[in-house]
């Protein structure tokens, strides 16, 4: 079925942009399947290869240790490193971020706690006078060696029951295969944002953490957009006249479809977290914003391509495997190697009325369930006498 | 297929309903001058978390909670919370400039003292303070030695009733800051209002203590046993010997706990060999509260800092304008960008958006002004400005579904209403799956996550609200108005019916 999408176009063909814009590009998302499945594992291959060799850039969150910050227009890292040591503080490390806000960061956590106490207030005091303010003005964040490790594992067990309950979600909703190819999308997208992390040594913070937890619902959200269009095309494939479009085709026919609105979700979606990492951490030097928009990037990049390119051809395989779709793929090459619905055909049969196309729904996850447990016969008498029951 | 969404008086209603209410909340929080509980990542403050060092009991937890909250406002700092997260304790004090000051008052373990007891006293209410904290001397006759109390080894009582000390009734007691180890003090007493003791310079502090519980003599009288740590108990012995047959006033917190007499049942001197005993007129609770304050300080559990915030009033504001102008920044990107690509449809976003800020706003500030919310950090900022991608995914769900309609040749008319029932269905079960993330993790997570998973939570509900309150009546009425060609979506370029339907 790889080369099933030439559609015949209609009328005057317009540019790319505007085809995405009506909804009738003709890019073959099922059947080029193997292209995005290589390029996916490609990255995730590298980012695991990276992990084990360079592993993570730890925050202190993680490691424990203190850092301080100032607004400091008119000082230098020079004059910063130098008024800490004189107070100190060994092996700190300065660093500064946006235009004026200088941080100093050092692992002291091996002190006991009034000398921690007492070395923490002078250091301020130091970087205020640095900055030609009072201590007051100057920010600081001690944290033990097991606290990001506690805020870590509390966000796996969320991530961990998160995991059961959409997934549990999704297969009520709409059907098991949806949820596990959801599932495995958003796995993916896990996987890329911690190569990425590793790969470039971004550092890792608790905000990291959460961010990456806002990724996966995206991810799946989006999923679920994209799979609500599915279920809409294909609720009446099996009984529509034109009963010669595969599963597959289906799929790629909502993909062509949504794909205006997976562009410009994927867009509203990427612009503010821009804005946030770009205005609020680069000219402003909010660290926080900048960890959360940078983990929010990679991820909501990672999750709009998943959707797209690896959720919906997963969805397209798993399904193509139940009989009665493999029967319907078979009698579609037969019959006729090359055609497919217009998308005008299409929203007209996928608009056929909700209650019908729940119906179908519905019976085709009790199918789906008996015929698994079966031999998958290849699409002969039994599958056929069932559909003739359903007439 | 009778489609009507609704009736054309229903759906007027819904709009200018909607619109009055987030626009007239907006207006009543700002006229009562409410505003949202800012985090102290963003107004300045402290925050730190306490984790038990060893394994607590939830009533232990809640006394910790008690005893941080009393030290905390003892202070004098408002709007400081102290809350258990699972099993922590979080103290966050926003708002005050001098944060390492109060972190160091906060986070001191409570020292415990053993002074000896000079003389007593009563409470005067016209006391004055004396110049630093200066104490004249006892009255000889009233020295409470052990010559003057005159031990009976038989009964463990002092034969002699020594009277109180007037000489100090008019002096106020001494202050915190005054409250040194090296100096005399004079103290209340926990459970015997009324009466003040004058005490000695400290001779041991409450690290010789190992361990200090609540037990019951045969005839059921409680008492506290204690035992002492290897280098303690020489030094307790030092200590019972300087005050054989007198009393030593157990101080914490500027709080005399208990004031014991040194081993009345004896004629001289021997060891305790690293254990004690502590009896006297006690309750259960007293004797409880008196092992606790020996053994923790006057905590029940041993806390370790896990992580301390500090946060400059300057910083917190740069971080503030820093996330709020981010959040402003990248609401405009969006704005622009479904204008340019919606044209007319991009005003019914703008309008929806303008209605979802208020009504947002107006919550939040609601909220600000109740403990019902986690305060508005950055964290939160970030949740909401996230969500903007999902609010505005919805309409963008919709106007796709509107085009689909609008080019298998139904009418505008149809369209809205068709186009609707789809996307309907679709927001809901996305939203489901953006809502059910951010309750989980606002349940489950520790720490900036839970308010950032409640500020998400919360736009993801307004998205759903406004999609059908105010999205849904203002596109179908647009949809309805006029004549297919004037009708106002049509300037919507994709909204043109006829075209290209049947080639």
């Amino acid at each position: 079925m790889s080369d099933a999408t030439q559609t015949v176009t209609e009328t005057k063909t317009p540019g790319r942009l505007g085809r995405i814009y009506q909804g009738r590009t003709t890019i073959d998302f099922v059947g080029r399947k193997r292209t995005w499945f290589t390029i996916s594992i490609i990255i995730i291959v590298i980012g695991i290869a990276s992990l084990s060799i360079r592993g993570f850039n730890l925050g202190i969150d993680f490691k424990g240790g203190t850092t301080w910050q100032v607004i400091a227009p008119h000082s230098s890292v020079v004059d910063m490193t130098k008024a800490v040591q004189a107070v100190g503080l060994h092996n700190p490390i300065v660093q500064k971020l946006g235009s004026d806000h200088y941080q100093v960061s050092a692992d002291i956590k091996s002190l006991s706690g009034n000398q921690l106490t007492s070395l923490v207030n002078e250091v301020a005091k130091a970087m205020g006078k640095a900055a030609g303010v009072n201590s007051n003005a100057v920010s600081n964040t001690s944290v033990g060696p097991t606290w990001g490790g506690q805020i870590t594992n509390r966000a796996l067990e969320a991530l961990i029951v998160f995991f059961i309950a959409v997934t549990l979600y999704i297969s009520i909703r709409f059907e098991p295969k949806m949820a596990l190819a959801a599932f495995i999308a958003m796995i993916h997208d896990l996987l890329v944002t911690v190569g990425v992390y590793s790969l470039f040594g971004f550092q890792i913070t608790p905000d990291t953490v959460i961010a990456i937890l806002t990724i996966l619902g995206y991810s799946l959200y989006d999923t679920v957009v994209v799979f609500d269009r599915v279920r809409d095309n294909t609720g009446g494939i099996l009984k529509s006249s034109g009963g010669d479009m595969t599963y597959g085709e289906m799929v790629n026919l909502s993909m062509n479809q949504t794909l205006a609105r997976s562009i410009n979700t994927s867009l509203v979606a990427i612009l503010p977290v821009l804005a946030v990492l770009l205005v609020g951490a680069d000219l402003l030097g909010a660290t926080t914003l900048q960890n959360y928009g940078l983990a929010l990037f990679v991820g909501l990049m990672s999750g709009a391509y998943s959707s797209i390119f690896i959720a919906s051809p997963l969805l397209a395989l798993f399904k193509e495997r139940e009989p009665r779709f493999r029967e319907l793929a078979e009698r579609a090459r037969l019959r006729s190697p090359h055609a497919t619905l217009s998308p005008a055909a299409a929203a007209l049969l996928s608009g056929e009325g909700a209650q019908r196309q729940m119906r179908a729904t519905a019976a085709t996850g009790t199918r789906a369930t008996r015929n698994v447990a079966g031999t998958p016969s290849r699409g002969t008498i039994q599958a056929r006498a069932r559909k003739q029951k359903r007439r | 297929m009778a489609q009507q969404v609704g009736s054309r008086r229903n759906l007027i209603v819904s709009l200018v309903l909607t619109i009055a209410i987030a626009f007239g909340a907006l207006a009543a929080t700002m006229t009562l001058g409410w505003g949202p509980k800012l985090g102290l990542d963003l107004a300045g403050g402290l925050s730190v978390v306490y984790k038990p060092a060893t394994p607590a009991s939830n009533a232990d937890m809640q006394e910790v909670v008690t005893v941080l909250s009393n030290r905390v406002n003892g202070l004098g700092v408002s709007g400081a919370t102290v809350n258990l997260q699972g099993k922590n304790v979080v103290v966050s004090v926003p708002g005050v400039t001098d944060a390492r000051a109060v972190l160091k008052e906060v986070g001191q373990t409570a020292q415990l003292l053993f002074r000896p007891v000079l003389c007593e006293t009563s409470v005067d209410k016209k006391t004055t303070p004396v110049a630093n904290g200066k104490l004249p001397a006892c009255g000889a006759q009233y020295l409470m030695t052990a010559a003057n109390l005159a031990v009976n080894t038989s009964t463990g009582n002092p034969t002699n009733q020594i009277p109180l000390d007037p000489a100090f009734a008019g002096i106020r007691s001494t202050s915190p800051q005054n409250d040194l180890k090296k100096n005399e003090v004079l103290l209340p007493v926990l459970g015997s209002p009324g009466v003040r003791l004058v005490l000695g310079p400290a001779q041991l502090t409450g690290k010789a203590v190992h361990k200090a519980q609540v037990g019951q003599t045969p005839a059921g009288a409680w008492l506290v046993n204690y035992t002492l740590t290897k280098s303690g108990s020489p030094a307790w012995d030092k200590v019972a010997q300087a005050n054989f047959h007198a009393e030593v006033g157990i101080e914490l917190d500027g709080v005399v706990q208990s004031a014991p007499l040194i081993l009345p049942n004896q004629a001289s001197f021997t060891s305790f060999n690293g254990q004690g005993q502590i009896s006297g007129s006690f309750t259960e609770g007293s004797a409880k509260t008196l092992a606790n304050a020996m053994e923790f300080g006057s905590l029940p559990v041993r806390l370790i800092p896990q992580d301390s915030v500090v946060v400059s009033p300057t910083l917190g504001h740069s971080s503030l304008v820093a996330g709020l102008g981010a959040g402003l920044v990248g609401l405009l990107l969006v704005l622009l960008y479904t204008i340019l690509y919606y044209r007319a449809l991009g005003l019914v976003i703008v309008l929806g958006l303008a209605t979802t800020a208020a009504l947002l706003w107006a919550i939040i500030s609601a909220l600000g002004h109740t403990s019902l919310a986690p305060s508005f950090d950055l964290a939160g900022i970030t949740g909401i400005i996230v969500s903007i991608g999902i609010t505005v995914d919805s309409y963008i769900v919709y106007f796709e579904r509107l085009k689909d309609e609008a080019r298998a040749g139904r009418s505008i008319r149809t369209s809205v209403d068709r186009g609707f029932k789809s996307a309907w269905r679709t927001v809901l079960a996305a939203d489901t799956v953006s809502l059910l993330a951010a309750v989980l993790l606002y349940l489950i997570a520790v720490g900036d996550v839970r308010g950032f998973a409640f500020f998400l939570g919360l736009s993801t509900v307004m998205d759903v609200v406004i999609t059908w309150y105010f999205t849904r009546p203002l596109v179908i009425l647009l949809g309805r108005r006029g004549s297919e060609s004037t009708s106002a979506l049509s300037m919507a370029a994709g909204l043109t019916p006829g075209v290209s339907v049947h080639e």
